[in-house]
């Protein structure tokens, strides 16, 4: 099942505009941005001992769920030794243990206050909501038309100590903190 | 012209052009081949290398489907000249982002497993791009081979101009050589040609070194040695022969001259002999005359007898002188040569002999005309006069018989000198004395048989035809007939 899914799903996250591909069936902004949470994490390091090695990694999703069963599936994946897992937060409390936080676009208003909780806490947000990586969270979704992107909040990110990948940074929109 | 005719110098030449440039191109082509291969393994080389970097640099841009960027990774490539096109696949093998240096270039719809390729025009690079251990796209490239090509052509350039100078350094180098091995056969070639041209066998070829050609030359120069040492003897023989041939000629001369000279003599002693003799001949032929007519009855029967057989002695003695006289007078007048009709004369001859040839019964035959010739008339009239008297004279058939004719080419065969004959059918004169019948007084019967004579009827005959440069000569066969042959000139 998730050999299947895996490759259908990145395949089907991008799909160029130019391109259309009537066949395949169609592919929802939410999926594209599950599988981008996902692939963060291939290029983000965390310090070693908030990561083990061969510890999991744990994904929080604080607030409404936008992705649903995509995340779920790719959550299966094992990602540079460490088992993914997937935790749903109703509340923000002990995000400190997460290593992802996606912090959706309900929790908005509090979002200051979250932050503020994680403090220097190595946690690498990723938010939904205009203004997310001036107000300290580290990656924040864009849209530009259709396609999904991202910018980065390098300044914070490494004041947290998380090592983002040049690579994936080369692809931020905007990287804040650039020198 | 065939090569074989080429000049020796040439052909040392081409052979030192040839090796040269056979060698040089060999190396020449073997320097580009295996270049054109080491260079073809770095760009492979090369090539591989880059795409693996580019294919691990764009593993965030393939994650995240990132054309844009994956796109001016591509274009980045464009520094690289020699890369015309590159793309990037997704795990499905589509398309993701592509970039070419001239539009036009059609991208494999599929990509392929990871290596370099090359194919026509270009050289075809796959890489897949992995990420934390899985593979999420491929990444392509082509390159031209405009760098392998020019290389190549930079190469053949060098190899060329290598080629050129070593060529010029070899026919430099091999014009100036090739003097030590033609050198010394152009000198042989040059002192054989004077050798036969001039004859002149003290010519020498001259020798450079002790190599074989040193010893063809010394071959060559004893072998001179001894035409020389040979054509001298030749020459001394020639000269010693020449010398010899000189002398015996001037000896024969001078025999000749003696000969003549002595015959001369003897011509003149029997003229002066006979003539002066006749005088005192006369004197006791006319003095038996008186003493037969004056005494004659004074003298008994023998006495008689005695005295007519001394008149008879001196009559003979008369007619031998005459005879003689006649010879010697053949040796010393000059000939009246003329125009001399044959028949004419043959028939002067058989009418003058008519008389006796009838009572004899002898018939005289001319078979067919004779010709005209050059003769001293007189003379040629006492040749057949002679041939046909002797030929009357020894016959003792019942029916007798004389040709005279002649035979084109003669009986001795050779020569278009006509030859003459008087054949008769008569006794015949035995083989043994064929020469002693041409001796003067000669006579091989008895002094009254066959009507006599002095005997130097025959020798007249030779004497004549001699001094018409002719030659006399007989056949016989005994009491079947004889012919005699003669020639009236030079036998030619």
């Amino acid at each position: 099942m998730r050999a299947v899914l895996l490759p259908l799903l990145l395949a089907a996250a991008l799909v160029a505009p130019g391109s259309p591909a009537p066949a395949q069936p169609a592919v929802s902004e939410a999926d594209v941005k599950a599988a981008f949470l996902y692939n963060f994490t291939k290029f983000v390091d965390w310090p070693q001992p908030v990561l083990a090695e061969g510890s999991e990694l744990k994904i929080c999703v604080l607030g409404e769920d936008p992705f649903g069963r995509t995340l779920q599936a790719l959550t299966q994946e094992e990602v540079g030794g460490h088992r993914l897992k997937l935790i749903h937060l109703s509340s923000p409390s002990n995000l400190t243990a997460c290593h992802v936080l996606f912090i959706s676009r309900s929790e908005k208003d509090r979002l200051p206050r979250i932050l503020e909780a994680l403090g220097d806490a190595p946690v690498l947000t990723v938010g939904d909501t205009q203004g997310f990586v001036d107000q300290g969270g580290i990656i924040n979704f864009l849209l530009e038309g259709s396609k999904v992107r991202f910018e980065i909040n390098q300044e914070d990110a490494e004041r947290v100590g998380i090592k983002i990948s040049s690579k994936l940074l080369a692809l931020a929109r905007r990287v804040k903190g650039r020198p | 012209m065939p090569l074989r005719n080429v000049p020796i110098r040439q052909k040392l030449m081409l052979i030192a052009l040839l090796t040269t440039g056979g060698t040089l191109l060999l190396a020449g082509l073997a320097l580009i081949f295996f270049n054109v291969k080491r260079f073809k393994e770095e760009m492979r080389d090369d090539l591989t290398t880059l795409a693996q970097i580019v294919a691990q640099n764009s593993t965030a841009a393939i994650a995240f489907k990132d054309k844009t960027v994956a796109t001016d990774t591509l274009n980045a490539l464009s520094a690289r000249k020699p890369i015309v096109a590159a793309a990037f696949y997704d795990e499905g093998g589509k398309l993701l982002a592509q970039y070419q240096r001239n539009p036009g270039m059609r991208f494999p719809s599929q990509p392929r497993s990871d290596g370099a390729t090359f194919v026509v025009g270009g050289l075809d690079v796959f890489r897949h791009v992995e990420l934390d251990g899985k593979r999420i796209g491929t990444f392509y490239l082509r390159s031209d081979l405009s760098e392998l090509t020019s290389r190549i052509k930079v190469q053949a350039i060098t190899v060329g101009a290598v080629f050129l100078a070593s060529g010029l350094a070899a026919l430099f180098l091999s014009s100036g050589l090739q003097r030590l091995v033609s050198g010394p056969i152009l000198d042989l070639s040059e002192t054989a040609r004077a050798v036969s041209e001039r004859q002149d066998y003290s010519l020498r070829a001259r020798k450079r070194g002790n190599d074989e050609l040193g010893r063809l030359v010394d071959a060559f120069n004893q072998m001179l040695v001894q035409i020389q040492e040979r054509d001298s003897a030749l020459q001394t023989a020639k000269e010693e022969l020449e010398r010899r041939v000189e002398e015996r000629t001037r000896e024969l001369a001078r025999r000749n001259e003696e000969l003549h000279q002595s015959n001369k003599e003897l011509d003149d002693f029997a003229y002066i002999a006979s003539h002066d003799l006749k005088e005192p001949l006369r004197g006791i032929h006319n003095f038996s005359n008186f003493l037969l007519e004056d005494y004659a009855e004074k003298l008994d029967d023998e006495g008689r007898s005695k005295l007519e057989t001394l008149m008879r002695l001196t009559r003979r003695m008369e007619s031998l002188i005459d005879s003689l006289l006649h010879f010697s007078r053949l040796g010393r007048v000059d000939l009246a040569m003329d125009r001399v009709d044959l028949n004419e004369i043959v028939a002067e001859v058989v009418d003058s002999l008519a008389i006796t040839l009838k009572e004899e019964g002898i018939e005289v035959r001319v078979p067919q005309p004779l010709p005209k010739v050059r003769a001293d008339r007189a003379r040629v009239g006492e040749i057949f006069a002679n041939l046909v008297v002797n030929a009357m004279k020894y016959n003792d058939k019942p029916q007798k018989w004389i040709e005279i004719g002649v035979t084109p080419n003669g009986s001795s065969g050779k020569g278009s000198t006509p030859v003459f004959y008087v054949r008769d059918n008569g006794i015949g004169i035995p083989e043994k004395h064929h020469d002693a019948v041409f001796r003067i007084f000669k006579r091989l019967h008895g002094r009254e048989k066959f009507g006599g004579g002095t005997g130097a009827g025959l020798t007249i005959v030779k004497k004549i035809v001699e001094r018409h440069h002719g030659r006399i000569w007989l056949e016989s066969a005994a009491g079947e007939g004889t012919t005699f042959y003669f020639t009236l000139q030079e036998e030619t």
